[in-house]
């Protein structure tokens, strides 16, 4: 039974991944692309990773998503005056080349997970809550994982600093002297 | 669940092929950052496939892969809000957002 499930949750994120890639209109590409995030956030929660499941929920599904989705409205994309890339496919060159190495990592993928096919204990109810215990993983951040941790919170203090650099409207500085002017 | 770690992972595969595809074949570029996405969390998935298997394995837990995962989670939404600003800011220019008008087509 939860064995299905995973087979079900994987479908649809497979399923959505394609309609993410294959949608023309971006605001149907970024409600396929939450649907896949959710089938994956079960497949975590099928495989004992409540926390991790709980966080792709959040981060993923809640703020990327809204991110993604406030640019798409923002910048008017849903309107078929203002699509992108129409015809889906254009470029012969483009399109092969893409499907080609898609492909093929596809196929060094497949060939790089062959013969790990034991069949786990379940680790669905694994004891101390989950494969992903939230004091173990703390331990683990604050203990071995404390460099990586620190850089990844300079990391976002830069991504703050840059994002908000990158997206000021940039001004004239004919347009400021002329507001110096008629203050 | 108890799925063989294989089927993870042929998961795995196929999210990121489907994310490559996407990356290279459309324009739209927010679509491109989409695909990006795509590929970070089939990565995650990899990860922690390969947690799940040796948890199962050795029958104790460790901690590499779930801590690799909130780290990538953090380095996806920072890609996300730099990558968005960077289309807002060559919306605001350009007017548009596919990528023909920044780079030569390939045919």
């Amino acid at each position: 039974m939860v064995d299905l499930l995973f087979y079900v949750a994987a479908l649809l994120s497979v399923l959505c991944a394609l309609g993410v890639v294959l949608s023309e209109n971006p605001v149907q590409s970024v409600l396929m692309l939450l649907g896949s995030f959710l089938g994956i956030a079960v497949i975590y929660l099928l495989a004992g990773f409540q926390f991790l499941a709980a966080i792709q929920v959040l981060v993923y599904g809640g703020a990327i998503m809204v991110l993604f989705l406030f640019v798409v409205m923002l910048l008017n994309l849903g309107d078929p005056e203002v699509q992108a890339d129409e015809p889906l496919f254009h470029g012969r060159g483009r399109v092969t080349g893409g499907l080609g190495v898609s492909l093929a990592v596809l196929a060094v993928l497949l060939l790089a997970s062959r013969g790990t096919d034991l069949t786990p204990v379940d680790t669905y109810l694994w004891p101390e809550g989950g494969l992903d215990p939230l004091q173990g993983m703390a331990e683990a951040m604050f203990g071995r994982f404390v460099l990586p941790f620190e850089a990844a919170s300079v990391l976002l203090l830069a991504t703050a600093v840059g994002v908000m650099a990158l997206a000021k409207r940039q001004r004239t500085p004919r347009a400021l002297d002329s507001r110096e002017a008629a203050a | 669940m108890s799925v063989p770690t294989e089927h993870l992972l042929v998961l795995s595969a196929l999210l990121f092929a489907i994310g490559v595809a996407g990356f290279f074949v459309r324009r739209n570029v927010i679509v491109v950052l989409m695909s990006i996405e795509l590929m970070l969390n089939a990565a995650n998935l990899a990860f922690l496939a390969g947690a799940r298997h040796h948890a199962s394995v050795t029958g104790a837990w460790q901690a590499e892969g779930p801590v690799m995962v909130t780290f990538v989670i953090a380095v996806a939404a920072v890609e996300a809000a730099v990558g968005l600003a960077l289309v807002i800011a060559f919306y605001r220019r350009k007017k548009t957002v596919s990528l023909d008008q920044l780079t030569p087509t390939l045919d």
